[in-house]
């Protein structure tokens, strides 16, 4: 294998033999809640043996967008990677061994630093050779400029200028005609992958794979309405391995059906016995934005120091709606509105303020929410714009707003200490907790 | 940097461009004539003028603060929204009957989110815009055309029949005819018309009915023909980015020696460059021109070697010895168009300055100092 193909697969090896030993070591000693990490962190592993293998063997394989249906990928047999979890993950970005070093990285770009860290990150780790390159490329247009932007980009680096690319198109609004227009979008995008990859379309396997992950979203949808319960029986991992589980490889896999099944068992336990997994919660939280790499920082002193939870946020919370399996149109219209209408981002970032309003309205008559917090990532600048929308619902409802002002990538830019005064600061003035 | 020309009707056009609500609205609106304001190249004002409605492309001009909008916007968003929605705030919009808002930034999108719940606007309209360029969406386009006759129709009570439409490209055609010669003069070694004032021309065009600006347009055409040619400059400047629209921008570049010749921005070539068919079904033309045949904006998807090669090809035309990008802050879009633009000129061997902005100019000591440095480097006279 050539030098540039061992050195897009270093991150993922790096990860994969930091993953490995969690596995077996899990396996060996499995605690209260090994069962439900179990299948994550496995699930991580055979998704990085399967590029591993794909890149070493010359195997065909693509790189795609969390917002294309992996129901699609999976029907038709093929390898893919997210190339934003390898930003969240592989890169070690998530906060790991080389965060700094990405974004110093990154900072050395010619890209002015009020463009959006994730895109910036996610180019110099194209640059630095860090992304497997596939057969074909799967991208996407929306939520925001930053990413049709870094889209294009991607496409201009001379080592992937002939990497053949698709890119569906979401319309701004949601009504019949965007979905019919959006399902169209997916056939075609079936079509690309049969022509760059071979593989071709079995319908039968495709309405198996939705069925399979219809009774998961159906169980993420019972999850959700558990955790409407105070105390909420998890922490944030667990929830936000919901989207995670069903959107990565093994989409339609029984096994996953089954974890959901596992992690609706054990919380209806939980609130059975009141043993929350964090217990004395105090400030229930709706965290209106994707988390920071150092999340885990934050949500500890939250939990620890306030009482706070997580009681929602936006990647675990589920608008999502159960797909019709009836006719071939029915699933490719329902594929078109899980892609674009109910994912994370996609939902709020694209479209109009309605969505914005919807989801703060009913989350925080749903869950009891005491406060909503818009961390307000640099880089969702459509949704700064939406700030005083958000604020005006809140205020309708009778909830506490605050707007931080971060950057999920970057910790320079808004510190966890500045983040953790600024909760503290709007804590005390709203007397909770 | 000046030229000696002397024209009544380029003096017309800067007063028009100085100011938002200029005397040619005024008079429309108190003839009983209806004005729908809109935003971006991508919306398809001949349709307004079919309805015999003054389509009014909003800037915000004159505006002094963002006091009111900074409620609505986040010290990350562009100052460009933020400037035209204080405006709004302090009711220096009421004369519009209308607003088009189309999705073409994250910034401007909003827009129509927040003048929804803060402003009384008989029509407002969020226009749908694909970003990529091919042939599903240019039929999403022109059922967009389409939907927008008919509420359009509906609202002002007239019809607009395929005809009207028809002579309505016409007419904005002849607009794109005629600053393409202007255009044209400006290729010659001694162009007789600066930047700044060719901005002022053409952003008078969105602002004023457009059988008024075709008049205007051909005695400015008569006038510069006669006029004598630039010859004081150091170097032959494109400007290359996205909302432009102050003359005194370009003054600044110019003041330090630089001609700008040509240009890609919102207020320039993309506007005119190309035309809309006056053949056949006129939804399926404005639709075909604004997707496909338009010079496009980063925010259409996939066009960037399209968009690479028309910088290139003007960098040619026009005899261009150094490009500027500029950007105003917080835009995504052109960052990363910025980034590419960067390394295909220095591919192409052109030099390429990259300058970032907020929409009301400021900063002019800086950005005198950074073009100086721009002309030294590409060795003018």
């Amino acid at each position: 294998m050539d030098e540039k193909k061992e050195r897009s697969l270093s991150r993922i090896r790096e990860e994969l033999a930091m993953y490995e030993p969690v596995v077996e070591l899990l396996k060996l000693e499995p605690g209260e809640m090994g069962h439900l990490q179990l299948p994550i962190v496995e699930n991580i592993v055979e998704q990085h043996k399967g590029t591993i293998e794909c890149v070493e063997e010359g195997k065909t394989f693509l790189a795609s967008q969390f917002t294309n249906p992996v129901e699609i990928l999976t029907a038709m047999d093929v390898h893919w990677y997210f190339h934003i979890q390898q930003l969240f993950a592989a890169s070690g970005s998530g906060g790991g061994l080389h965060t700094d070093e990405d974004l110093e990285g990154a900072d050395k770009l010619n890209i002015p630093r009020d463009c959006c860290t994730l895109i910036r990150l996610g180019h110099y780790l194209q640059v630095a050779g860090l992304y497997p390159i596939p057969t074909a490329y799967l991208s996407i247009t929306e939520p925001c400029d930053s990413i049709a932007g870094w889209h294009a980009a991607f496409m201009h680096h001379p080592d992937w200028r002939n990497i053949p690319v698709f890119a569906p198109d979401p319309p701004y609004h949601t009504d019949e005609r965007a979905i019919d227009y959006y399902a169209r979008q997916m056939r075609e995008m079936v079509d690309f992958i049969t022509e760059h990859t071979g593989q071709t379309l079995d319908m039968d396997r495709l309405r198996e794979t939705v069925e399979e992950t219809n009774k998961g979203y159906a169980l993420w949808m019972e999850y959700n309405e558990i955790r409407r319960s105070s105390p909420t029986p998890h922490s944030y991992t667990l929830p936000l391995s919901c989207f995670f589980q069903i959107n990565t490889l093994g989409a339609g896999d029984p096994k996953k059906t089954l974890w959901y099944k596992d992690i609706v068992a054990d919380a209806e336990r939980r609130v059975k016995e009141n043993k929350p997994e964090f217990p004395n919660q105090k400030i229930r939280v709706f965290w209106y934005d994707i988390q920071p790499f150092y999340f885990g920082e934050i949500v500890s002193w939250l939990e620890q120091e306030w009482g706070g939870v997580i009681a929602m946020d936006m990647v675990s919370y589920c608008p999502y709606e159960l797909i019709d399996t009836s006719t071939e149109d029915s699933m490719f219209q329902g594929l078109a509105k899980r892609a674009f209408q109910h994912g994370p981002m996609v939902h709020q970032g694209r479209g109009l303020a309605e969505n914005v309003i919807y989801d703060i309205t009913r989350i925080v008559k749903d869950y009891k929410i005491d406060c909503v917090i818009f961390p307000g990532h640099m880089g969702h600048k459509d949704m700064a714009a939406s700030s005083s929308i958000m604020r005006e619902t809140c205020r309708e409802l009778g909830v506490p707003f605050l707007y931080i002002g971060l950057d999920v990538a970057d910790h320079r830019y808004t510190t966890a200490d500045e983040i953790k005064d600024r909760i503290s600061q709007f804590f005390t003035a709203m007397g909770l907790g | 940097m000046e030229t000696n020309i002397k024209s009544k009707t380029l003096d017309e056009f800067k007063t028009i461009t100085g100011t938002m609500i200029n005397p040619a609205v005024q008079e429309w609106k108190d003839n009983g004539g209806k004005v729908i304001g809109y935003f971006c190249c991508n919306i398809p004002d001949e349709v307004m003028t079919a309805a015999g409605i003054l389509p009014l492309r909003l800037r915000g001009t004159g505006s002094t603060g963002t006091e009111l909008s900074d409620a609505f916007y986040s010290s990350i968003n562009c100052s460009f929204p933020r400037h035209v929605f204080n405006m709004a705030l302090n009711h220096e919009f009421d004369i519009l009957d209308g607003l088009i808002v189309p999705n073409s930034c994250d910034h401007i999108r909003r827009i129509y989110d927040n003048w929804l719940r803060q402003l009384d606007i008989g029509f407002l309209e969020m226009f749908n815009l694909p970003r990529k360029v091919e042939e599903p969406q240019v039929q999403w386009y022109k059922d967009e055309v389409h939907l927008l006759v008919e509420k359009l129709e509906k609202q002002f009570g007239v019809e607009i029949t395929e005809e009207k439409l028809k002579n309505a490209i016409k007419l904005h055609n002849e607009n794109r005819r005629l600053l393409k010669q202007i255009y044209e003069l400006r290729k010659v070694d001694n162009p007789p018309i600066t930047g700044g004032q060719m901005i002022a021309v053409i952003v008078a065009g969105t602002a004023i009915p457009r059988d008024k600006y075709n008049e205007m347009l051909k005695e400015l055409l008569e006038d510069l023909k006669g006029a004598e040619g630039i010859k004081d400059h150091r170097a032959r400047l494109m400007v290359l980015g996205g909302i432009l629209d102050d003359p005194e921008y370009m003054d600044i570049l110019e003041d330090q020696g630089g001609l700008v010749v040509t240009d890609s921005i919102c207020f320039g070539t993309r506007l005119f460059w190309t035309e809309v068919s006056e053949e056949g079904d006129p939804y399926e033309a404005i639709a075909r021109y604004q997707i496909q045949q338009r010079p496009t904006c980063p925010r259409s998807y996939g066009d960037q070697p399209k968009r690479a090669q028309y910088l290139l090809d003007m960098i040619k035309e026009f005899k261009v010895d150094g490009v500027i990008g500029e950007r105003l802050l917080f835009c995504d879009s052109w960052v990363v168009e910025h980034y590419m633009n960067d390394q295909d000129l220095k591919e192409a061997g052109v030099p390429f300055l990259k300058l970032d902005r907020e929409y009301i100019l400021s900063g002019k000591g800086q950005l005198r100092t950074r073009v100086q440095a721009f002309l030294e480097m590409l060795g003018g006279k």
